[in-house]
């Protein structure tokens, strides 16, 4: 064939020349598109940036935002996003120090990547020492700042106390005949509550469990883990995590959770599915901190008036009977001008009456500001929860929540603890061995590789081996003592 | 010829200018992160091979090698044989709706990574999943089953397999469509079975086509990290029995901020597919002899 | 061997390929059914139907209790609108951009004889090997110091240069266009300009089309570098947004499945249209290996 001929045939089998028409189809979109994003451009309001990711506290900030707005400069426009965004953006704006909003209100996790470096290099900014000089260390409950607290150093309003109870079915409960106020320890709760796992399903398991709680709900494993008075890290920020304490908590964990006397299944939290598991009765009892009763209340409104909440059990006689889980801070970033106007927009927002009666009203948190924990409102009787006055309930346990570490290696551990959780598990069911005598052994087995890996990660980290302070705790101990300022901005 | 020459360089301009600017500047940034330590700005410290040495050191690391190996077999064995077989039946002459099977198996791959992992999510669930809740009706299978708790694997290699059959399903369609009529016609006139007309007629036509199917899906396969990321609530699974190589990146590198362990990471990953690319050359090169 | 069994068992092939096909058309079509059927029932009824909410309706379905609200919270409450133009944006304007110079450069390494041009190959090669992530946060600084952030231009420009592109194009111009067509053309005197856009294009054209859906497709349902290059609310992509709506509203499934379906509409429409293209290109680009 000639290169003509070649030319006349690939072209016809090529259809007319140029270009199918689907590709100019999304020609045709970029041309009108690009017109259409240069005509209605995305406007980028002036003034100072606040980033949150919790809908409820966007909904609850929105008007002292507004009413700030007005009468105050400088403006602050508040964005809500997602939680992973949030964290990756902080975490890029921080780690390649291009900054990111202004105002920074973030929860335990992703705080604490802040903390990773040295102290100079924390991202937000020191508020140790305004705290102390304007008298407002003293009216917060001290443990709540111990999440945002590094080497020391304070880096966030604290937002929450966080206290934990037990909220359970009272209307299947009251039903059997079982009178809650016997419960004292584990052991009384697991022994009074057994009898509503008679019945049996059509596959021969019952039909009812009597707690929700699941190996791989690291959270909950936490939270039982503190009311026991295990710990994760000492206050130099050195993983705790095998100890014998520990290994006793997590042994009954596995024995609760596994064998044939197991009373624990899984009905998740944030999820449609455990939701209705929930619903239908499917565990009795669940490990509740303030914040969840407002989850329950949007989510599970079905069971307005059947819940109520009791202290948790302790976990030996007179022990502690509560835990804490979760927590949110407001942090100002240390790029953002106006340091001042910030602050007293920060403390406006955080620290009035007004705010924490809304707080609890809407959100069911409790402010951690000890001098308004004598407002009436924690006393109204709770709807949802058959009239029981909560408020008051998770106020007289503040004193009893155990502290929270601060560390960035914080999240790992207690994925690094779960992961110790279901190889117990895993041996449980392989051995046969379902009590708690027969598993502490081999639960301090199981926790001592995930606290050497904590350890390694922490030798590898140069920065926190050079700080100042020599270590990467919250160093709580001298923050109560000090006096003179740590590390200049 | 001159001109021809500097044409040649004026194509490839914007291509090399872009890619300069956009991927080895970035890249030999991330070069210089893995042999150093650093939290932040201004906050770096050299260490020399001591991330590579950390990681080959790391059982975490080597979980989430095993993991995503597993995957990327597994996912390779199962899937592409059974794109090919569906595209087999397509490619049957006579058959009616080939247009229609072809979109339905095509669908999957349109859609997100966020999308796939949801409805795996609800899919997969625990006691009120549709899976479960199906086999339990159907065959009595224990409505517990725990998919993404115990069996987090074979749960991503089905998300998968439902994401990419139909994808590269279309791949093998367009090649079986390329094998020359007369000699699949031969074969059959001359007696042989299919699995001989297979053999020897089809096979060695679409051969080019297969290999550079596989891999597409090695490569892709050994980068695995958004849908477990999402199916497991961005995490890695209990035991860490999702984690990927790439999942693992982006813990270290964003979870604990060390950029340079993450980079020694991405190097590894990078040098672990080159083999691959290479093996896959000398393989293929062998037999283009025919 | 008469006609008659012969034609039987090709009768009988084909009923039984159907046999197969149509089931496992139905397992891959049911999270789709699923998926619109979600998007129009009310959040009560996500548990306790399957599919549409059963009643005495026609077909057993409850059809009064089928609902359009959530499409209009998505579009009035959330904005969604405008992140629908963001993504056809970000999506045309790269797949344009990217198919053009990757068509260029294929071009330029399959048909012309240059010193470095092995070099430039393998360059090509090694870079379609390069997992993102690692790019992540060096780039996400090299884009800050470049002024480039919470930007457009910030998304487009690093995606419009793809190494697996050039691949792609590369093949296509060896398979498709004959060397000997353009020396014919470089005799009567035409341009190399003219050589490129008049004859070698229309002979690249499936792969033009293949290319453009699949970086139309890559492009719509990336959500992790829009997330962090964009800071601005009214800027984000569909994808950013329903990746979004998944965190903050995560009961709200009717809500995540019509976002979803919002998504996944337009490029079913684009495949569609596409189709024939995307097959005709796969076959240039990857048969002759």
């Amino acid at each position: 064939m000639s290169a003509s001929d070649t030319a006349k045939s690939g072209r016809s089998s090529a259809g007319e020349a140029g270009v199918p028409a689907g590709a100019l189809l999304v020609v045709l979109m970029a041309v009108v598109s690009t017109v259409a994003v240069l005509a209605w451009p995305a406007r980028t309001a002036p003034g100072r940036t606040m980033w949150t990711s919790a809908r409820l506290h966007y909904q609850l900030y929105e008007p002292i935002v507004a009413e700030w707005n007005q009468t105050r400069e400088p403006r602050v426009n508040m964005t809500l996003m997602s939680l992973e965004a949030l964290e990756r953006r902080l975490l890029s704006g921080f780690l390649s120090g291009t900054g990111c909003a202004d105002l920074l209100e973030t929860e335990r996790r992703v705080a604490a990547r802040a903390f990773t470096g040295p102290l100079e290099s924390v991202g937000f900014v020191d508020l140790t020492d305004r705290l102390k000089s304007e008298g407002l260390y003293e009216q917060i409950n001290a443990a709540s700042f111990s999440p945002w607290t590094s080497r020391g150093r304070i880096f966030g309003l604290p937002h929450d106390v966080h206290p934990v109870m037990l909220g359970y079915r009272a209307d299947l409960v009251e039903a059997a005949g079982i009178d809650v106020s016997q419960i004292e320890t584990w052991d009384d709760f697991v022994r009074l509550m057994l009898p509503l796992m008679a019945e049996r399903d059509g596959d021969g398991k019952p039909k009812r469990y009597i707690l929700n709680l699941w190996e791989t709900q690291g959270e909950t494993i936490e939270a039982l883990i503190l009311q026991a008075g295990g710990t994760f890290f000492d206050e130099q920020g050195r993983p705790t995590l095998a100890s014998a304490r520990n290994a006793a908590t997590i042994a009954q964990i596995v024995a609760w959770t596994n064998g044939p006397n197991r009373i624990a299944a899984e009905a998740r939290d944030f999820s449609a599915s455990g939701n209705r598991l929930k619903l239908e009765g499917y565990v009795i009892a669940s490990v509740m901190p303030d914040w969840m009763c407002n989850i329950w209340k949007n989510e599970i409104p079905q069971l307005k008036g059947k819940v109520k909440l009791m202290p948790m059990p302790a976990w030996e006689k007179g022990g502690r009977r509560t835990s804490v889980w979760g927590g949110t801070m407001l942090g100002i970033s240390k790029t953002a001008p106006d340091f001042e106007e910030l602050w007293a927009f920060a403390k406006n927002l955080y620290l009035s009456p007004e705010m924490a009666r809304a707080l609890y009203r809407e959100g069911d948190i409790v402010t951690p500001v000890k001098s308004l924990w004598n407002d009436p409102i924690y006393d109204e009787p709770d709807a949802y929860f058959s009239g029981q006055a909560k408020g008051r309930m998770y106020i007289d346990l503040a004193p009893s929540v155990p502290l929270r570490a601060s560390s960035p290696y914080n999240s790992i551990a207690i994925l690094a603890v779960q992961d110790a959780v279901v190889a117990l598990g895993i041996y449980a069911r392989q051995s046969g061995k379902f009590t708690v005598a027969e598993l502490e052994p081999e639960a301090l087995a199981a926790l001592a590789p995930a606290q050497k890996r904590l350890e390694q990660l922490l030798d590898r980290n140069v920065f926190l081996r050079e700080s100042a302070a020599n270590d990467g705790g919250t160093g709580l101990s001298r923050l109560a003592g000090a006096t003179e300022a740590g590390v200049t901005k | 010829m001159a001109t021809p020459r500097r044409a040649a360089w004026g194509f490839l301009a914007p291509f090399f200018v872009l890619f300069a600017l956009f991927t080895v500047y970035p890249l030999a940034r991330a070069a210089v992160l893995a042999v150093q330590q650093t939290y932040g700005p201004g906050t770096e410290r050299f260490v020399g091979l001591d991330n590579f040495k950390a990681l080959a050191a790391d059982p975490l690391f080597w979980k989430a090698v095993r993991n995503t190996t597993v995957y990327t077999t597994t996912t390779v064995l199962i899937q592409l044989p059974l794109s090919l077989l569906f595209a087999m039946m397509l490619n049957r002459p006579g058959l009616r709706g080939r247009a229609f099977y072809r979109l339905v198996f095509f669908s999957p791959a349109l859609v997100g990574v966020v999308f796939v992992g949801m409805i795996f999510g609800v899919i997969f669930e625990k006691r009120t999943g549709l899976l479960n809740q199906f086999l339990h009706a159907v065959i009595g299978w224990d409505l517990d089953f725990p998919w993404m708790q115990n069996y987090v694997m074979p749960s991503l290699v089905i998300a998968t397999l439902w994401q990419y059959m139909g994808y590269n399903m279309i791949y093998f369609l367009a090649a079986l469509q390329n094998v020359p009529r007369e000699l699949t016609e031969a074969s059959e006139i001359d007696g042989a079975g299919p699995v001989r007309r297979f053999v020897s007629v089809t096979w060695p036509s679409i051969r080019p086509v297969a290999t550079f199917v596989i891999l597409l899906s090695v490569i892709g396969s050994f980068q695995l990290f958004e849908l477990p990321w999402v199916l497991l609530n961005s995490a890695a699974g209990p035991d860490n029995r999702g984690l990927t190589v790439v999942m693992y990146l982006y813990q270290r590198g964003f979870e604990t901020g060390d950029l340079g362990y993450a980079s020694a990471i991405g190097w590894m990953l990078g040098m672990l597919l080159v083999v691959c690319a290479v093996v896959q050359r000398r393989l293929s090169r062998g037999e283009e002899s025919v | 061997m008469n006609a008659g069994s012969s034609k039987v068992r090709g009768w009988a092939a084909l009923v039984s390929t159907h046999a197969v096909l149509v089931p496992a058309a139905v397992l891959v079509g049911a999270p789709f059914v699923w998926l619109v059927c979600a998007a129009l029932k009310r959040n009560e009824d996500f548990f306790t139907s399957t599919f549409l909410p059963g009643g005495d309706g026609f077909l057993g379905v409850e059809w009064g209790r089928v609902t359009f609200e959530h499409f209009g919270r998505l579009l009035f409450e959330l904005g969604l609108g405008r992140a629908m133009l963001n993504s056809i944006f970000l999506s045309s304007t790269t797949a344009v951009l990217a198919t053009v110079i990757s068509a260029m450069g294929g071009y330029a390494l399959a048909k012309f004889e240059f010193r470095g041009r092995k070099l430039a190959q393998g360059i090509v090669l090694a870079a379609i090997i390069i997992p993102p992530p690692l790019l992540i946060a060096p780039g996400f600084q090299w884009l800050f110091q470049l002024g480039l952030l919470d930007s457009f231009a910030g998304l487009i420009l690093p995606a419009i240069a793809p190494a697996f592109g050039v691949y792609l194009f590369r093949q296509a111009a060896l398979s498709s266009v004959p060397g000997t067509l353009i020396e014919a053309a470089r005799l009567d005197g035409c341009g190399e300009g003219r050589i490129f856009f008049g004859i070698a294009l229309p002979l690249m054209r499936p792969m033009i089309g293949a290319f453009i859906l699949l970086t139309f497709l890559g492009t719509w349902n990336n959500f992790i570098s829009p997330q962090v290059v964009m800071q601005s609310p009214g800027k984000f992509p569909l994808a950013v947004a329903i990746a979004q709506l998944k965190s903050t509203y995560y009961q709200d499934y009717g809500l995540l499945m019509a976002g979803t379906l919002v998504s996944v509409v337009p490029l079913m429409m684009l495949f569609l249209v596409l189709q024939k293209e995307f097959i005709a290109g796969l076959t240039s680009g990857a048969v002759k290996g």
